[in-house]
């Protein structure tokens, strides 16, 4: 499983430069960083309601970039 | 069989090391926000600056966390199935892809400077040098904790072993996770 997330973070590294566009790259980001909390920061195991609040945290903290930009 | 989701005041890498890094989580995201707003006033100088951005650059540290941070998990897995020699040296492998991030980061600095690119310099000079050196310092912080912890895995026994190792790894996550978001602001929209 971790080898697949670290595929998913490179693939998504290099659709990120391919469409050259912020707001595009910005939500990639975000599934990065969901990606490295449920796999890598063990938020998969953690309580619910602290996975959720990383994951809430994570795609507001996007969108806000995503409107701004 | 699925294993139970662990109680919200026992999360993985301990209670500490999560308030940590959600004080640190918010404030990375309020410097996105300041950067994401001064490439919207000043587009110019940001486009500008963005030219004399290396793209290779900014994969190739994207690439080195990206792997740091898979190699670190790996570590952990090793490490909480009792394989503490296998995890000291996927802890080390880890910070070592840490250490090269430093040295790439650092080339990448003075090349900047080399070329007149200090602060002051533009707006965009201040945002790029101010939020990836902010981001630095936690990566020489977590490089730190890791190779501490690396070290001493199998070798000393810890006071608080889930906090020390798997903490650790945690603050060095947070070093990914804040850099996903810098890069598409500096460098995937150039």
């Amino acid at each position: 499983m971790r080898l697949v997330v670290w595929v998913v973070l490179m693939g998504a590294t290099l659709l990120s430069v391919a469409s050259g566009h912020l707001r595009v790259a910005l939500l990639l980001a975000a599934v990065k960083a969901l990606a490295v909390g449920l796999e890598f920061m063990e938020l998969k195991g953690a309580a619910r309601a602290h996975a959720f609040g990383y994951g809430a945290f994570v795609a507001l903290l996007a969108l806000v970039l995503v409107i701004i930009a | 069989m699925e294993a139970r989701p662990r109680a919200l005041e026992d999360p993985p890498g301990g209670v500490l090391l999560w308030l940590i890094v959600a004080l640190e989580l918010l404030t990375f995201a309020i410097v996105f926000v300041l950067v994401a707003l001064l490439r919207r006033e000043s587009p110019a100088p940001f486009a500008e600056g963005q030219q004399a951005l290396s793209l290779s650059f900014g994969l190739a540290l994207t690439a080195l966390l990206i792997t740091s941070g898979a190699v670190a998990a790996q570590g952990i897995h090793r490490f909480r199935e009792g394989r503490l020699d296998d995890a000291r040296r996927w802890l080390l492998g880890a910070g070592a892809l840490g250490g090269a991030f430093v040295v790439v980061k650092v080339a990448d600095f003075l090349q900047h400077l080399a070329a007149g690119h200090r602060l002051g310099a533009s707006d965009f000079w201040d945002a790029y040098l101010l939020s990836t050196g902010f981001h630095l310092l936690h990566v020489v912080v977590g490089l730190g904790l890791l190779l501490g912890v690396a070290a001493r895995v199998g070798r000393r026994a810890f006071d608080d072993a889930e906090t020390a190792v798997a903490g650790s790894v945690l603050f060095w996550h947070l070093c990914d996770v804040a850099w996903f978001f810098l890069f598409p602001l500096f460098f995937a929209s150039a």
